[in-house]
């Protein structure tokens, strides 16, 4: 008995393909795949990651990045598993565009710094660093994520589509981080420790460091205001991919609006 | 030498999967093990990735449940004396190392991959982290020069 439990605790490694892999994993791991069947096109390992190192273009990073369509160079889950080093993504960087290389450079010392800042407070991530600079008290948070986040049925089509990418694809371009993690903290007041545990079961990059050190400066915790968005921005960034299909596009977009109308809406006690 | 590589067991953990780590490099027959922690919430996708990474280390043992007992289990199976491993700053990485050398004695080494910067001794504990700003001024310079540094 106590050799097959032993054994049962072994899992196999001999596998003639993926699919036959995905299908023992989800076998193996059923709650985890009752938080989500899905799984990633993306392709673990180092092989993948030296073939997407290839792939990356510094200077139409720089130039590009924060458009949906940029070329960003979706390092990100094999840096935050080790299978890539941020040295050698930053060496290759430098050895292909020199100067040029400076903003992707700049993004991979983000990491560092993340993992820098994890090193001194550890567990000290999930709580807030700061305090909250948007008038709110952190009890006027919601401490759970509502149902319509997760199941992308909030009526707003970017937003749904970007709660759908994440839980499909385990991936999303930081910009739609940013949107979505916005929306989800400012637009209907929940704890950003709630978003950051979405988003760490889902992002196949997920790192206590990066992802809740970034919700935590979207929310204002852990920088000198908070951010957010409106719908100029999401559209320019997004060529109006989601703005052209939603039923809110003429009515009812809480996005709709300048920065200064959104910062009184959301934030009526600073003012 | 066989010694030396038989006492030897090598713990490969999420934050380096890569096949070809300092650890795998330094004791290249020793036996290697992973371990899924059956307590983490994580999505299968996510699995199936770190999976994929893990079959690309020869010989990889993938093991699932609590990390310790695991661990303890395959150092046992292996006849080994010694944990080394890639070293971490997850909360949850030293917890484990500690119980691994307090209460079932293994010596432990850690090792680590080549750094995002090469700073000077003691630079570390006295950088400014208040601001990523503050942190990028002071190594903005070295960070956008090409240095020498070690290949894997």
């Amino acid at each position: 008995m106590l050799v097959a439990n032993e054994n049962r605790m072994k899992l196999r490694t001999d596998f003639t393909d993926r699919a036959e892999l995905i299908a023992y994993l989800r076998e193996t791991f059923p709650a985890s795949a009752a938080l989500s069947p899905d799984v990633s096109a993306m392709r673990g390992g180092r092989n993948a990651a030296e073939a997407m190192l290839q792939r990356i273009n510094p200077e139409r990073y720089a130039a590009t990045r924060n458009h949906l369509n940029g070329a960003v160079t979706m390092l990100s889950a094999y840096l935050r598993h080790g299978v890539l080093t941020l040295a050698e993504v930053r060496r290759t960087a430098l050895q292909r565009a020199g100067a040029k290389a400076e903003k992707l450079v700049q993004e991979l010392a983000w990491r560092d710094y993340w993992q820098r800042v994890y090193a001194r407070i550890g567990d000290g991530v999930w709580k807030d660093r700061e305090s909250y600079k948007t008038g709110w008290r952190p009890v006027d948070y919601q401490s759970e994520l509502p149902a319509d986040i997760a199941d992308g049925a909030t009526g707003l089509n970017c937003m749904d589509q970007f709660a759908t990418e994440l839980q499909q694809t385990g991936y999303l371009h930081n910009h739609a981080r940013m949107w979505l993690a916005a929306y989800v903290i400012h637009f209907r007041r929940v704890q950003w420790q709630v978003g950051a545990a979405w988003f760490l079961e889902h992002l196949l990059d997920g790192d206590p460091a990066s992802n809740n050190l970034s919700w935590q400066w979207v929310g204002s915790t852990f920088a000198v205001k908070p951010y957010y968005f409106n719908r100029d921005n999401l559209e320019q960034f997004t060529d109006g991919k989601y703005c052209r299909d939603c039923q809110h596009y003429r009515q009812g977009c809480p996005f709709e609006a300048t920065y200064d109308e959104l910062q009184s809406r959301l934030f009526p006690r600073e003012n | 030498m066989m010694n030396d590589e038989q006492s030897v067991l090598i713990w490969v953990h999420e934050d380096c999967l890569h096949p070809n780590s300092p650890a795998l490099q330094a004791h290249s027959q020793a036996p290697r093990v992973f371990v899924f922690d059956e307590f983490s919430r994580v999505s299968l996708k996510r699995i199936v990735f770190q999976y994929e990474c893990l079959l690309e280390i020869p010989n990889i043992e993938i093991r699932r449940g609590e990390v310790v007992a695991q661990l303890v289990a395959a150092a046992r199976d292996h006849d080994c004396q010694r944990i080394v491993t890639m070293a971490s700053v997850t909360p949850s990485f030293a917890k484990i190392t500690s119980v691994l050398q307090r209460e079932y004695l293994l010596s432990l080494t850690l090792l680590a991959s080549e750094p995002f910067l090469e700073l000077v001794a003691g630079e570390a504990d006295g950088l400014d982290l208040k601001r990523f700003s503050r942190f990028w001024q002071a190594i903005k310079g070295r960070a956008l020069s090409l240095n020498q540094s070690f290949d894997w």
